[in-house]
Parts: C-alpha cells; sequence; structure tokens
C-alpha cells in the first residue's frame, strides 16, 4: 500500500518537473533530420549538437568545441572538442566523427556548401583540423549549423537519427507528427520537458488543437495573429526575414541612382508595414537590419520633398499622366513578386500605391519562379532574405555572384564593396569581420548606391500558452517556426 | 491482356512528360531556403546525383529499366527509395480509401433503390441530396466537417490517426477508429452521389420495363418487385459505377487527408508534385492507373455474370 502511494507521488511529482508539451511550428524536412542533407540550418537540430552556437543576440558560444584557432594565414581552422561527449546510443563522439561529418558533407549532394573546404581531419581524439582553399571566415557557419553525426551515417539515417543533441527521436509519424524525449546522454544542461511533440499538421489544424487545449504553441501568419485563444499570448518575434525590391543596374529606369535614391527617400515604410502587414512587421533598409554587419546609419527619414527634388534635379520631369519621363524613358516599371505569397504581393501592390505620388509608376506583376528567374536581370522582384550569416551580404552585392542562381540578382558591382568583402573573408575571426562588412553598407546601402529598395521585415507571431515560458526569443532568419526552438534550452513550464 | 501494360507504358509517359515541362526545378525545390547560399557547383552536383544532367529520353529509359527490374527508384523530396515512402504511407491510405469505398458503395445502392423504389418526396429528397454532394468539392466538405464536429463541437478528434504525442505502436483500436471516423465520413458522403444516382436511374427504367409490367399484371407487390427484378438489374449499373468510381474516391482521398492530416498518400502525392519529384509521382501514378484499370477490368468480368438476361 505504503509503496503504491509512493509510485503515484513519485509519479505526480515527476510529471511536474517535466510536463509533456505539443508545439505546431510546422519546419519538418521531407528528408528527414539528417545534417548532412541540411537539416539543422535555422534553430536548433534538436538530435545533433554543433561544434559552435549562437547565444540570443548571435554571441558566439562553445558546444562540442571549447577552443578554436584560425591561423595567421587564415586558411587553417584547429578545434579543441569537449572532454565526455556521447551520442545518444551512449558511444562517445570523437574528432573523427567531426572530421567524418564535414568531409562526407563536402561529398554528399545534400544542401551544405563546403565548396571552399578543402580537407578535415581527426589530429588526435580531441582536435580536429580543417583546410581552406582561400580566407573564407564565413565558413564559420557550417560550425553553427553542421550537426555531427557518427562514423556510423549511412543511408536511413534521416529517419532514425543519432546524435548529441539535446533530445532523442521517439517516433515519426510523416506530414503528422514528431515526438521527441531528451537525450539521457546529453552533455548539457538536462532538458525541462518529459516529452515534446511537434505537430506538422499545417496552420489552421495548429490553430484548431491550440482552442482545443491540445497544442502549447502555435506558429500563425500576420493575418490570424489577432485572434488569440483563451490562455494563450501573442509574441512577436523581430526578424532579418526581410522583403526587398532588387533594382537591375542594367534597367533603363531602375539603374538610374536618382530613381534609386528618390525611390527609398520617398518610400513611406511604416506606412507599407501597416497597411501590407497589418503592422506585423518593421521598416527594413538593408538585409541585415540590427545584425552587427548590418550598416552604421544604413537607414533614411521618409521625406517626399526631398526625393521630389532629386527627381526634379536629375530631369525627370512630370507628365500629364502625373507619371515622371527623361529623354522619352518613363519612369515605369514591373515589379514582380511570386504569385502564390500572398505577404509578397501585399507588399508589391502596397509599395506601388506608395511610389505613385513620386511619379513613379510600379506596376505588381505575379509569376512563377520560373518566369520571375527569366526577367530579374532586367526588372525588380519583391525577393525576401534574412539569415545568421554575413555570407547573405556577400551573396546579394558581390560582383563575381552578379546574376548566379538567385544571388545578387541586380548585378551590383562596386569594387570598393568587393575589396571590404575581401578584407572581412580575410579577417581574423567571425567577430573581427563584423566591422569590414558594416562599412560595406556605405556604399551598397541607403547612404550609397542605393541598390536596392528595402521594404519591411516580418514580425514571426506565435500563440504561446501562458504556462509556457520561452525566455527572450533572438532575431530570427527567414522562415516562420522553427527557428523558435534555437533557444529551447531555455524554455520553462512555469504553471504547477 | 496487352492493354494493361501498355496503358501503363502511356501513363509514364505522359506523367514523366508533364513533370519535364513544368516549371519546377527539382534541384530549387529540394534546396528551399538554402537556395540563397548554394553556388552553381553545388546545384549541378545535386543534378548529377539524382542523374538530372542526361537527356530527358536517357532519364525515362533509365527509370523504365530499373521499374522493369523491380526497382522504383529514389524519391528525391523524401530521399529515400520511393518503394519505403509508398510503403509507410499505403496502409494508412488502403484503410480509407478501401472502407470509404466499400461503404459509399453499400450506401450509395441503398439510397438509390430506396428512392426509385419509394418514389415522391423521398426520391426527391434523396436527389437533391445527392446533387448537392455530387457538386460539391470533397475538401470543401471536409472541411466544413472538421469545422463543425471538431473545432465548434468538439466530437471528433482534429487530426492524425492517433492522439496528439501518443507514438502510433501505441494507439489502441479505439483510437485508431475515433480518429478515421470524420475522414471516413467525408469521403464516403463524397462516393454516395454517383452510385445512389445511377443505381436510382437503373431501377426506374427496370420498374417501367415490359416484364415488371407483367410482374404486376400476376400481382406481384411493388416490394416484391424492387426485390426480385430491380436489386438485381440494377446491381449491374452500381457495380460498374462503384468499380470505376476507385479512381475518383483515390483522387478525393488525397485532398481529405490534406484536411485531416491523414498519414497517408495523398500529402505524398503533393510533395511529389510540389518537388518535382519524378519517382515518386509516377510510381504513385502507375499504382492509381493499375487500380483503376483492374476495377474497371473486373467490372467487365463481373457483368455477364451478374446480368440475369445471359
Amino acid at each position: 500500500m505504503r509503496i503504491t502511494l509512493a509510485a503515484i507521488l513519485l509519479s505526480a511529482h515527476a510529471a511536474l518537473a517535466a510536463p509533456d508539451i505539443v508545439l505546431a511550428i510546422g519546419g519538418e524536412p521531407e528528408t528527414g533530420f539528417d545534417p548532412i542533407l541540411g537539416w539543422g540550418g535555422y534553430g536548433n537540430p534538436l538530435f545533433q549538437s554543433t561544434l559552435l552556437k549562437r547565444g540570443p543576440d548571435l554571441e558566439t558560444q562553445a558546444d562540442l568545441a571549447t577552443d578554436w584557432v584560425l591561423s595567421d594565414d587564415r586558411l587553417v581552422w584547429t578545434l579543441t572538442l569537449r572532454e565526455g561527449v556521447k551520442f545518444s546510443d551512449g558511444t562517445a563522439l570523437t574528432a573523427q566523427d567531426v572530421a567524418f561529418t564535414f568531409n562526407t558533407a563536402k561529398a554528399a549532394a545534400g544542401t551544405v556548401d563546403l565548396d571552399v573546404m578543402r580537407s578535415a581531419e581527426a589530429l588526435d581524439p580531441r582536435t580536429v583540423r580543417i583546410v581552406l582553399d582561400r580566407p573564407w571566415i564565413t565558413f564559420t557557419e557550417a560550425f553553427f549549423t553542421l550537426g555531427i553525426v557518427p562514423r556510423t551515417y549511412g543511408p536511413g539515417y534521416g529517419r532514425n537519427p543519432i546524435g548529441s543533441g539535446p533530445y532523442r527521436l521517439v517516433s515519426w509519424r510523416e506530414g503528422e507528427q514528431l515526438i521527441v524525449a531528451p537525450n539521457p546522454h546529453y552533455h548539457g544542461p538536462r532538458a525541462p520537458f518529459g516529452q515534446i511533440t511537434f505537430l506538422f499538421t499545417g496552420e489552421d489544424t495548429g490553430l484548431a488543437a491550440a482552442r482545443a487545449g491540445q497544442v502549447q504553441m502555435v506558429a500563425v501568419p500576420a493575418q490570424l495573429a489577432d485572434a488569440v485563444p483563451p490562455g494563450f499570448r501573442a509574441v512577436p518575434v523581430r526578424t532579418v526575414d526581410s522583403r526587398g525590391l532588387s533594382l537591375p543596374m542594367q534597367g533603363p529606369v531602375t539603374g538610374d541612382p536618382a530613381i534609386r535614391r528618390a525611390m527609398n527617400l520617398g518610400l513611406d515604410r511604416d506606412l507599407l508595414v501597416d497597411v501590407a502587414l497589418m503592422g506585423h512587421g518593421t521598416p527594413a533598409f538593408g538585409p541585415a537590419d540590427g545584425l552587427p554587419w548590418a550598416g552604421k546609419d544604413d537607414r533614411v527619414d521618409f521625406d517626399t520633398e526631398a526625393a521630389m527634388d532629386v527627381l526634379d534635379a536629375a530631369g525627370w520631369t512630370p507628365g500629364t499622366d502625373g507619371i515622371r519621363a527623361r529623354d522619352g524613358v518613363r519612369a515605369s516599371f514591373a515589379v514582380n513578386y511570386p504569385a502564390g505569397d500572398s505577404t509578397r504581393q501585399a507588399l508589391a501592390e502596397t509599395a506601388a500605391e506608395l511610389l505613385r505620388p513620386l511619379g513613379i509608376e510600379a506596376t505588381p506583376k505575379g509569376g512563377s519562379w520560373d518566369a520571375i528567374g527569366r526577367v530579374m536581370g532586367a526588372e525588380p522582384v519583391v525577393f525576401g532574405f534574412g539569415s545568421h550569416s554575413p555570407y547573405q551580404i556577400y551573396s546579394l552585392f558581390a560582383e563575381r555572384l552578379g546574376g548566379v542562381e538567385y544571388m545578387n540578382p541586380s548585378h551590383y558591382a562596386n569594387p570598393a564593396v568587393d575589396a571590404l568583402f575581401e578584407q572581412a573573408q580575410g579577417a581574423e575571426s567571425l567577430d573581427a569581420s563584423y566591422a569590414a562588412w558594416s562599412q560595406a553598407a556605405d556604399h551598397y546601402g541607403v547612404r550609397g548606391d542605393n541598390s536596392w529598395l528595402w521594404l519591411a521585415n516580418l514580425d514571426h507571431v506565435y500563440l504561446v500558452d501562458d504556462c509556457l515560458d520561452i525566455g527572450r526569443p533572438g532575431i530570427e532568419p527567414h522562415g516562420h517556426g522553427w527557428p523558435i526552438t534555437a533557444g529551447i534550452a531555455d524554455w520553462r513550464w512555469t504553471c504547477e | 491482356m496487352i492493354r494493361l501494360p501498355v496503358l501503363l507504358l502511356l501513363v509514364s509517359v505522359a506523367v514523366f512528360t508533364l513533370m519535364k515541362l513544368s516549371p519546377v526545378d527539382p534541384v530549387d525545390a529540394y534546396l528551399g531556403p538554402a537556395i540563397a547560399h548554394a553556388g552553381p557547383e553545388q546545384k549541378a552536383r545535386i543534378a548529377a546525383a539524382w542523374g538530372l544532367d542526361r537527356p530527358a529520353p536517357e532519364q525515362f529509359l533509365r527509370w523504365a529499366g530499373h521499374v522493369l527490374r523491380g526497382d522504383l527508384g529514389h524519391s528525391t523530396a523524401y530521399d529515400a527509395p520511393v518503394a519505403d515512402v509508398l510503403r509507410d504511407r499505403i496502409g494508412a491510405s488502403l484503410a480509407l480509401t478501401g472502407l470509404a469505398w466499400l461503404l459509399s458503395g453499400a450506401l450509395g445502392f441503398a439510397l438509390g433503390a430506396v428512392a426509385a423504389g419509394c418514389g415522391g418526396w423521398v426520391d426527391r429528397g434523396v436527389r437533391v441530396y445527392c446533387y448537392i454532394l455530387a457538386s460539391a468539392p470533397t475538401f470543401w466538405l471536409a472541411m466544413l466537417m472538421l469545422a463543425l464536429f471538431s473545432v465548434t463541437l468538439g466530437w471528433a478528434p482534429i487530426c492524425c490517426a492517433g492522439p496528439i504525442g501518443m507514438p502510433p505502436d501505441q494507439v489502441g483500436w479505439a483510437d485508431r477508429l475515433r480518429h478515421l471516423t470524420l475522414p471516413l465520413a467525408a469521403l464516403t458522403l463524397f462516393g454516395v452521389a454517383q452510385i445512389a444516382l445511377h443505381t436510382r436511374a437503373r431501377m426506374v427504367e427496370v420498374l417501367q420495363s415490359d416484364f415488371v409490367l407483367f410482374a404486376r399484371a400476376q400481382g406481384a407487390t411493388r416490394r416484391q418487385i424492387v426485390l426480385r427484378h430491380g436489386l438485381r438489374n440494377a446491381a449491374i449499373p452500381a457495380l460498374t459505377v462503384m468499380l470505376a468510381s476507385v479512381g475518383e474516391i483515390f483522387g478525393g482521398s488525397i485532398l481529405a487527408e490534406q484536411v485531416f492530416a491523414w498519414p497517408g498518400l495523398g500529402r505524398a502525392t503533393v510533395e511529389a508534385g510540389l518537388k518535382g519529384d519524378v519517382p515518386l509521382l509516377l510510381a504513385i501514378a502507375l499504382l492509381t492507373t493499375l487500380v483503376v484499370a483492374l476495377g474497371n477490368m473486373a467490372a467487365g468480368r463481373l457483368h455477364p455474370v451478374l446480368n440475369p438476361r445471359l
């Protein structure tokens, strides 16, 4: 009798200490939880751990690696691993596993691009050496995102992941739910939850489940953010999930510096956010607003008068229909957006209305990415970006990436920017590279070439159970949902 | 017997051609947001690993060669063998689609027979009901049912094939049934209309025929006539329609599965289409073709057996 009572008390206590939670935040990877194929690029890889991790303010923190040194010629990384780390199956994680992960990811046809890496090798069980082809500081992105897999890695790993992360996989029913439990061998603090279920059933179902009290967190689009179920609160998270208009340098209208400057001056971004995003966003002036590698004063105040003056001075004179023209060229262009994306459509249409008073005619045009790909060298497109790596800046403004895939779609080219990029890539550490990245904004940004017309950063809204404390979420990258798990180690259940 | 392989070949050529003509680039779709930092070398490597760097006809022949040897190929969307992707999902789909097919057949036949047998306002009521159902899209019907029974009334579970947070191997039979009910109901309601209307039409035709007039002259009651002559005659078109409707039910299930988050083939089909996953979509298309063709062939074979005049 006494034993039974003790057992009941014990189990009740366990339930209190480690509650089960259910999250409906999407993010299901079709290819499984395989870091080699790109799992873990955003948010917490959950089943694996990475060499380094980022704090809420993007500061570098140790994870698997306790020490990381870049050689003076910037070509050789030497990393020392934490002692006593084990995979969830109990085997030890050694430098051989790290070297294996990097070499496998380089060779694999996955989404991890390690082209700049020459080789990775284990010097001893706790030391890894990685050799690069050229100085390339943004290679460190792989330290933050590439989860380490054991050497037993093989086909089917993604559906049965073994790693050194805070959780282990209990069951995954694809398209329905993922159930995870704390990994008993994890090297960090013990997870405060007994079991976490991730529901992959879409927004509507997730919201319905929240109303029924079966889900503790839901990622919702801005349109649904104001319908908060009882017992929940809306948590808007700041992001660098930016939307911007590319301004092709070769375009007869968008290539003109006066037009670009006038649009950046004369677009009321606050009104744009209020109308197109229903207030769930912030004005954007660059692709990395608020991050350490953004331009220091890379923003302008909304000023219609100044915008008009710029256009007048450049010889763009208003025609009878109010649209300006110069030498027979009308200040008119199409604004392309992917037809399936209602947020980008709203931004395109609102921005077009806001530009019209300046005498600039922007015509929104929805299309497939294929159709957009054919015209994006000549016509503006509403693009979406946002990354925790300064490589984002490089891919948008480096001349050598002009028109390569979706990188630098406006064919921006400025030798001063390229020189700063080279300086940044040759920096002694990621932190040391920020100054050069940031300086580049003086050239590409609104105080320089006005290379893009950045519109807004989207807020990511989560409806969270009042009992779930998710700490202070960091600034989130492109992608709404899974990135919130970046801080999952600090989440707490606050109710009895 | 030669017709089935030819049909399968034609369908696979058509699906393959359409996929190749579609604007979806499977490599771009696979990369997703990673496209922002994947270089052209990386993309070329992925394309080469999937054999997409070869000319389209060669890709098709290689695929066909593998299929003939029993290898369905590799799904690019799921990065797993197509056979594995199908195996993980086909059970759930068969349970839902198969039951819905049987139930809608039985229910539709009964409804059609009752409508023709009773006539009057019952007939009119059944007909209006069937016309509404036949013109309502399944996913819309499914969404309405979900909103009413799961969200507003709370009678049925909101999603999935089992309770939230319970691993599939621990889900009991009662829970399984409870979660099956609503998707099954939606899909059954959708399938009923066609069969009911066909049964009713045939039944009405039979009831106006000479031999029924003869039977009535001999003193048979309406009830006897319906049971003895009507049902057997109406069974033929009903069965034919039912066997031919396999494809429709399967198509409807793809949409219903999306709405109810049912872990069957539906989602895999949508994913394969959106991600340009040719091997997976081809496999699903072939499977569907096979089922529909076999259904029609079975209808043809059963016809002489059931026809009282033969």
